[in-house]
């Protein structure tokens, strides 16, 4: 191969699988989603079926029941802030507004809020993160979950970026 | 209308286009009612403020007003020393990480004994380990856009600000830190420490620099707990390195070394970084000096700020009592336990208890689990027969259940213990068993 290929494919290796959170890309298995047991199935709305991001880089994803979602941190955020060592969750009852912090991960001397998309009340945080932070580094998109909510609007996801429009925004970083 | 300095700008801040084109037109002073709207005025793209104050929670207030509140693409430096004080990360634990028996107690309701010039203990909202302040160290504070933001970007700002002052052998190691070396090729000693907190669009990073500190010999001992044998918890743990005084390596300069020098070197270091219009690092750099006050150019703000900031700006004042609140300072600590002998998730061997303990007593077995810092589970018992021991556990627990550790000093720990145990031990060697373990925990 010429010397240009070589160049160019690199580059854009580095710009697409490492920037695009692949969790997002594939559904989850109906055996391994999420809530636990529910069989998802054709009638069903596919806009109950959302995964959806924010400009700081959390996601959100509703279950199918429409009511409760889970959230986290991206990958590329995973990614950016190096090991995590600690992760603040939130306590059970929690009323969080859009934009309010629904937990804190610790990472290098850096604190940074997790910020809830959108507006709900906690179910739980996600317990496994008490004793493995380093989880988050792991599977950030996945099982490293930081909260369930309970969204007061599902409306409310409509306003968030989706993948495509997530990835836009990293790309201009 | 001409802009006149001082006497009725106020109008001039109820829109942001009027108060544009009358900053633009001079280079003009404020008092310090001033501060908020033009630290979050949209064309304030560079802010360089040193602190009156030595207050740590006031100063660390202003830095987290100035983090939330400047437009997001601002740059902005904050220099500030603080009275004697010990200051954690956002997670960790003030019972392994101090020594709270050598701060001042602020757990004691009826305390009246605590001396005000102790050095006090702060939580901090940034990550990271635990530090000592006084009045010889200089806290530096760069809040920046985040996309632009690496973790060395301003503690290299900071070498260079200290090169320029003569301290060449200083530079930062792989946890961004910043170290100076010695002649005599011993390890590098650390000068300065770094902790970031991060939000939506902005880098907030914030470091102490041992310029001078009268206490460099002594300063472990306020970083020393004396219950790190029995606590296990989770959360961060500091990193402890050797420290030494950058004065230290400057016995033989020329200049005189002190904190303004290198204050005014920083303010340098930080316009050349952010292309800062140099009226603002003048101002800066003289406002300390003179009348504490505020100026403000088309797109820049410099001056002094300190308490009156803090008692006048809401939002300050706001963050001020949340920092100052027990809930913040003790409550937030991550899980842990304290066990005096080896457990499961903590099986280290256990030092003897003190000598001090009367021997009826010295079969004792103290652990607790704590979250939120309050007490969630426990077991004390001084009898080494096991039913005995086991009824004595839940006896006690029954009434520490759901306590917060932070509430109980030496009386409650004595009464709690009296109440319970009683009937089981003599009063004199229960009262010495509250007195050790209110020793761990800095009880008074």
């Amino acid at each position: 191969m010429s010397a240009a290929t070589r160049i160019v494919r690199p580059f854009a290796s580095r710009a697409l699988p490492q920037k695009l959170p692949l969790s997002s890309v594939r559904r989850i298995s109906p055996a391994a989603g999420f809530p636990r047991g529910s069989i998802r199935s054709f009638s069903q709305s596919p806009f109950l079926e959302v995964k959806k991001y924010t400009e700081s880089h959390e996601w959100i994803e509703l279950a199918d029941d429409g009511k409760t979602a889970r959230i986290g941190i991206t990958k590329y955020a995973a990614k950016s802030l190096g090991d995590v060592v600690y992760v603040e969750l939130p306590v059970k009852e929690l009323e969080v507004g859009a934009g309010e912090p629904v937990g804190a991960v610790e990472s290098v001397k850096s604190a940074s809020d997790v910020l809830s998309p959108v507006s709900g009340t906690v179910v739980q945080g996600n317990a496994i993160l008490e004793d493995k932070a380093k989880f988050i580094n792991e599977s950030p998109e996945d099982e490293a979950w930081i909260a369930e909510i309970e969204v007061s609007d599902a409306a409310e996801l409509d306003g968030l970026l989706d993948e495509a429009a997530y990835k836009a925004t990293i790309d201009d970083e | 209308m001409l802009f006149s300095p001082r006497s009725s700008c106020w109008k001039a801040f109820r829109t942001r286009r009027e108060c544009g084109r009358l900053l633009a037109r001079s280079n003009s002073s404020f008092t310090s009612n001033h501060f908020a709207q033009l630290a979050s005025r949209p064309t304030s793209l560079h802010q360089i403020y040193q602190s009156v104050s030595n207050d740590p929670y006031v100063n660390l207030s202003i830095e987290h007003f100035l983090l939330e509140h400047a437009p997001p693409e601002s740059a902005i430096l904050f220099l500030y020393v603080n009275n004697p004080c010990v200051v954690i990360g956002r997670n960790q634990n003030p019972w392994l990480e101090t020594n709270l028996q050598k701060l001042h107690n602020d757990r004691d309701r009826v305390g009246n004994d605590t001396n005000d010039e102790d050095a006090v203990f702060v939580r901090r909202r940034s990550g990271g380990g635990a530090v000592f302040h006084d009045a010889g160290n200089l806290n530096y504070s760069v809040i920046s856009p985040r996309t632009s933001f690496t973790r060395n970007k301003h503690a290299e700002m900071m070498v260079r600000a200290l090169h320029r002052v003569g301290a060449t052998n200083t530079n930062i190691n792989d946890r961004h830190d910043i170290v100076m070396s010695s002649i005599n090729g011993a390890t590098p000693r650390k000068i300065s420490g770094s902790a970031f907190k991060l939000t939506r669009f902005r880098a907030l990073h914030h470091g102490t620099c041992l310029l001078d500190s009268p206490n460099i010999d002594r300063l472990w001992s306020f970083l020393r707990s004396p219950a790190q044998a029995y606590i296990k918890a989770k959360g961060v743990e500091s990193v402890r390195s050797p420290v030494a005084n950058v004065s230290s390596a400057m016995e033989d300069a020329l200049a005189p070394f002190s904190n303004q020098v290198v204050i005014a070197n920083v303010m340098e270091e930080f316009a050349r970084l952010y292309q800062t219009n140099p009226d603002a690092v003048r101002r800066a750099q003289r406002a300390y000096a003179a009348e504490p006050e505020l100026y403000a150019g088309e797109d820049w703000v410099a001056g002094a700020v300190g308490d009156l900031e803090a008692s006048r700006v809401p939002e300050i004042k706001m963050g001020l009592d949340e920092l100052t609140s027990l809930e913040w300072k003790y409550t937030q600590t991550p899980q842990f336990t304290f066990s005096t002998f080896p457990i499961e998730e903590d099986p280290r061997e256990r030092p003897a208890l003190p000598s001090s303990l009367p021997t009826s007593v010295r079969s004792t077995r103290i652990f607790l689990r704590l979250k939120h810092g309050a007490i969630i589970e426990s077991y004390i018992s001084t009898s080494d027969e096991p039913t005995l021991a086991a009824e004595q556990a839940s006896r006690v627990h029954e009434a520490l259940n759901g306590r917060k550790l932070h509430e109980l000093q030496l009386q409650q720990w004595t009464d709690i213990l009296v109440n319970q145990l009683s009937p089981d031990e003599e009063p004199e060697a229960i009262q010495e068993l509250a007195r050790f373990i209110g020793s761990q925990f800095g009880c008074s």
